[in-house]
């Protein structure tokens, strides 16, 4: 899941100030999950933009609507009879949805209110983590499903650290030593011997070395 | 709808301010029956929302509230430990602190939203808890949302 956050109030205002008819599009998928930019949020958000366009005096126009899924052309679509009533879009998405709108629409300003933070897990209520960097050649079976790069603070593919105490990192003690868990959990898999091969430096080629990345399956194409 | 509410003066009589009430319907003297005597009481100053627990309140209900119509938005809930859902009560305070949040963040008093926690020994029923939340809000001036647009409306008049 792609985990993201709103932006301040105030940056996501200044943003759209001189705009008059507003379209806040929320995203039903990963930022509804973790509660950044789903339907409530959407509401929310413009609900509190119209507030404080009252309070200014200002005659806005500021609507609100949830895609399914910003970041798929087959949803965004149904854009298409509403979004030319409005100066620009609030966009609720992630980054990938920002610009699959600004693309699908290039004429009307896509302004994102939320700042994209990372792949992770939610792994309570409230509670969201980092576990994957989507490094192009997933290596967790070597780590016993505990991913060095993403949950290691140094990136360390051959750890660990001299600054791991009592499970912990030394960058935070709230952080738990991504090493420790791999070391615990390939002892519980009784694979420890996996830690004997020496991995070379993470090849990052395949992450965006090449430019931005793109995943062609043509059984999957009209 | 927005109520018709007197600007004029410095003060703000008790009664110029419309509250938005949520109530958990498992505090005291909370029936149908009070609510519409309550409502009959105090006119436009007072609108009540029955939610089968506090828990059950979302942040966009007073947003919306103090969008449309409230100078003030309030929720009542059980005392902690007492919830009958457990901590649906936890969870409203929770979500008014953080709506509190939003609301200061565009420039409103955060003292427009609030929560009364009932007495967990000798629980009050709604009315008595409305009036006390009425008096609390009424040194709030009336809501700056409806302030300007009434204003514009007035200078094209």
């Amino acid at each position: 899941m792609i985990t993201a956050e709103q932006k301040p109030l105030d940056e996501i205002r200044g943003t759209i100030s001189h705009f008059r008819r507003i379209l806040v599009l929320g995203c039903g998928s990963c930022v509804a999950e973790c509660a950044a930019g789903g339907e409530k949020e959407t509401g929310m958000l413009a609900s509190a933009l119209r507030m404080a366009a009252k309070m200014e005096g200002k005659e806005v126009l500021i609507h609100e609507k949830t895609l399914e899924r910003q970041c798929v052309r087959d949803f965004i679509i149904l854009l298409d009879d509403i979004v030319h009533e409005y100066d620009a879009v609030l966009s609720l998405g992630c980054g990938a949805g920002v610009q699959a709108v600004a693309d699908m629409f290039s004429e009307i300003p896509v302004i994102p209110a939320l700042n994209t933070e990372f792949l992770g897990e939610t792994r309570d209520q409230g509670l969201w983590v980092e576990n994957c960097l989507g490094g192009g050649d997933c290596m967790l079976y070597h780590f016993g499903g505990i991913c060095p790069l993403a949950r290691c603070s140094k990136h360390l593919l051959n750890g660990p650290c001299g600054g791991s105490v009592e499970g912990k990192c030394e960058i935070d003690p709230e952080i738990p030593c991504g090493w420790q868990l791999i070391i615990d959990r390939l002892e519980q898999h009784h694979a420890l011997d996996r830690l004997e091969h020496v991995y070379p430096p993470k090849d990052w080629s395949k992450k965006q070395g090449g430019g931005p990345r793109k995943i062609i399956r043509e059984d999957q194409q009209r | 709808m927005v109520q018709e509410r007197s600007r004029k003066g410095g003060g703000t009589k008790k009664n110029e301010l419309t509250l938005a009430l949520f109530y958990c319907q498992n505090i005291p003297e909370s029936g149908e029956g009070e609510r519409q005597a309550l409502e009959k009481k105090h006119g436009s100053s007072l609108r009540l929302f029955p939610i089968p627990c506090s828990g059950r309140l979302d942040p966009i209900h007073l947003l919306r509230a103090l969008e449309e119509f409230a100078d003030a938005a309030y929720v009542i809930a059980c005392p902690e430990g007492a919830c009958r859902y457990f901590e649906g009560n936890v969870r409203a305070q929770k979500r008014l602190d953080r709506t509190r949040d939003t609301i200061a963040q565009i420039g409103l008093e955060r003292e427009r939203l609030g929560i009364v926690v009932n007495a967990k020994d000798n629980p009050r029923g709604l009315g008595s808890v409305a009036e006390e939340i009425l008096d609390r809000i009424s040194g709030l001036p009336p809501s700056p949302v409806f302030g300007k647009r009434k204003v514009a409306k007035e200078r094209r008049s």
